[in-house]
């Protein structure tokens, strides 16, 4: 019982008290949330170590190449945050980060339009519903309006017209589905954030 | 102060609002809920798994639970214990993956409770949740995880929570080993990517939802309804400023 109580007295009274602190009280609200990002420092922590383990253990028992680079990485990035510490070397981590992370994170992320463009094809092979169609064309029709707005060689009022275009999708359709999903995302939140905070839902205590 | 105070009224209303249908709810029986594919299809993707001796894959993405993300990544743990407490009786507990620090001992334990009361708690391991980045790091992420679905025995990917459009990424090499997925996000980049990939989502608030269809307690069903009513005033809200608007000039 006092197991089961403990951690919902602990989640309603912190949740109650962010909450006032938020509304009325600031300053009591950012010591609980600098608690709460103390907790998170933690728990990333954690999920490093957890990391490494997972693929220390892939590595000795599976002999993963993929997983002995992540292991050498680690090391490695470790590794030069101390040597930048004791002033062994200077920006080790940073050059790393610089040189061999954001390279690759730019790479991946320039990929992402191409992979949303195969995908919405390959949808409209698999399945070809109205709703496909009109995600495919309106995509389609945005990226030629925009890469022929771009260009000089088309006379001004063709452009204009696809400006016209581009902005009414943009700005009318697209703007007031995005409200409609937000505002149906933030009645969701407030009503499970205060379901736990009532403890009626008990996510820690199922 | 204004402000605040407006907050706080809605708050209260809600509050009211929620006590108040979940106690019709708790003197009634049953509710009748619209029906949502993407929910079937999450114990759809679990027996496709079973039967074919593979494991369903679950990310809660990279929301953490002490910022705006936390009621979604609480709403996606709902579903990861579902299909643990599913899979774990059948001897397929998902593998899951996160993408921040606090998620991992939320993932971990909703497996552990899944093997623990189905009797099964030696099966557990605490290697089933798996850190793959931190949120900072979000194409550092998406390599991860696709990397983890490619290097392990996955049936079927589930992905409920807080993603970015490098969700893209994650569902190409999904769809690429032909798995069967169901997405559920609130973040509008990362639904538009999804949308070209599958088309069991749950978009926005049907990841809110998804407890209650999974669980169906009174106050979650109370919830849905609260929600229905704070929707239908908004909307009456916005037609009559809307109305104001244009015949004011």
């Amino acid at each position: 019982m006092f197991k089961r109580n403990l951690p919902l007295a602990i989640a309603i009274s912190f949740g109650a008290l962010t909450l006032l602190g938020l509304l009325f009280l600031p300053d009591l609200s950012r010591l609980i949330l600098s608690w709460a990002a103390f907790l998170a420092a933690a728990a990333l922590l954690l999920g490093v170590l957890n990391l490494f383990a997972i693929h220390l253990q892939r590595l000795t028992k599976e002999g993963s190449l993929y997983s002995g680079i992540l292991i050498l990485g680690m090391t490695a990035v470790f590794g030069l945050a101390i040597t930048d510490q004791l002033s062994i070397t200077q920006n080790g981590v940073m050059t790393a980060f610089n040189w061999i992370q954001a390279p690759l994170e730019a790479a991946l992320a320039s990929l992402l339009a191409f992979f949303l463009l195969f995908a919405g094809f390959q949808t409209l092979k698999r399945q070809r519903s109205l709703w496909t169609v009109l995600f495919v064309a309106t995509a389609v029709i945005l990226l030629i309006s925009q890469a022929l707005t771009a260009t000089t060689l088309l006379p001004d009022n063709v452009r204009d017209l696809f400006n016209a275009i581009q902005n009414n999708i943009n700005n009318i359709i697209a703007v007031a589905g995005m409200r409609g999903l937000l505002i149906g995302i933030a009645l969701g939140a407030i009503t499970l954030s205060l379901r736990l905070l009532l403890g009626m839902d008990q996510p820690y205590n199922k | 102060m204004n402000v605040n105070l407006a907050l706080s009224a809605i708050l209260i209303i809600t509050l009211l609002l929620l006590l108040f249908t979940r106690r019709q709810k708790m003197r009634s029986s049953g509710a009748a809920l619209r029906p949502l594919s993407a929910i079937a299809a999450l114990d759809d993707r679990l027996g496709e798994a079973i039967e074919s001796g593979r494991q369903v894959h679950v990310s809660l993405g990279q929301g953490g639970l002490t910022g705006t993300a936390a009621p979604t990544s609480v709403a996606a743990a709902h579903i990861l214990t579902h299909l643990a407490q599913e899979g774990s009786a059948s001897g397929a507990a998902p593998l899951a993956t996160v993408g921040e620090g606090a998620l991992l001992p939320l993932a971990q334990e909703s497996l552990r409770r899944a093997h623990d009361e189905v009797g099964r708690i030696r099966d557990y391991k605490p290697s089933m949740a798996q850190f793959v980045a931190a949120e900072t790091e979000p194409y550092a992420f998406a390599g991860g995880v696709a990397s983890v679905m490619q290097q392990n025995n996955v049936g079927g990917n589930v992905m409920v929570g807080r993603f970015g459009p490098e969700i893209a990424i994650i569902a190409e090499t999904a769809a690429r080993q032909n798995i069967n997925q169901v997405i559920g996000t609130d973040d509008p980049s990362a639904l538009a990517a999804a949308t070209a990939v599958t088309g069991d989502l749950l978009v926005g608030e049907e990841l809110f939802a998804a407890d209650a269809y999974l669980e169906g307690s009174p106050s979650q069903i109370a919830s849905l309804q609260v929600q229905d009513i704070l929707r239908a005033v908004i909307a009456a809200v916005i037609l009559i400023l809307a109305l104001v608007n244009y015949l004011n000039g």
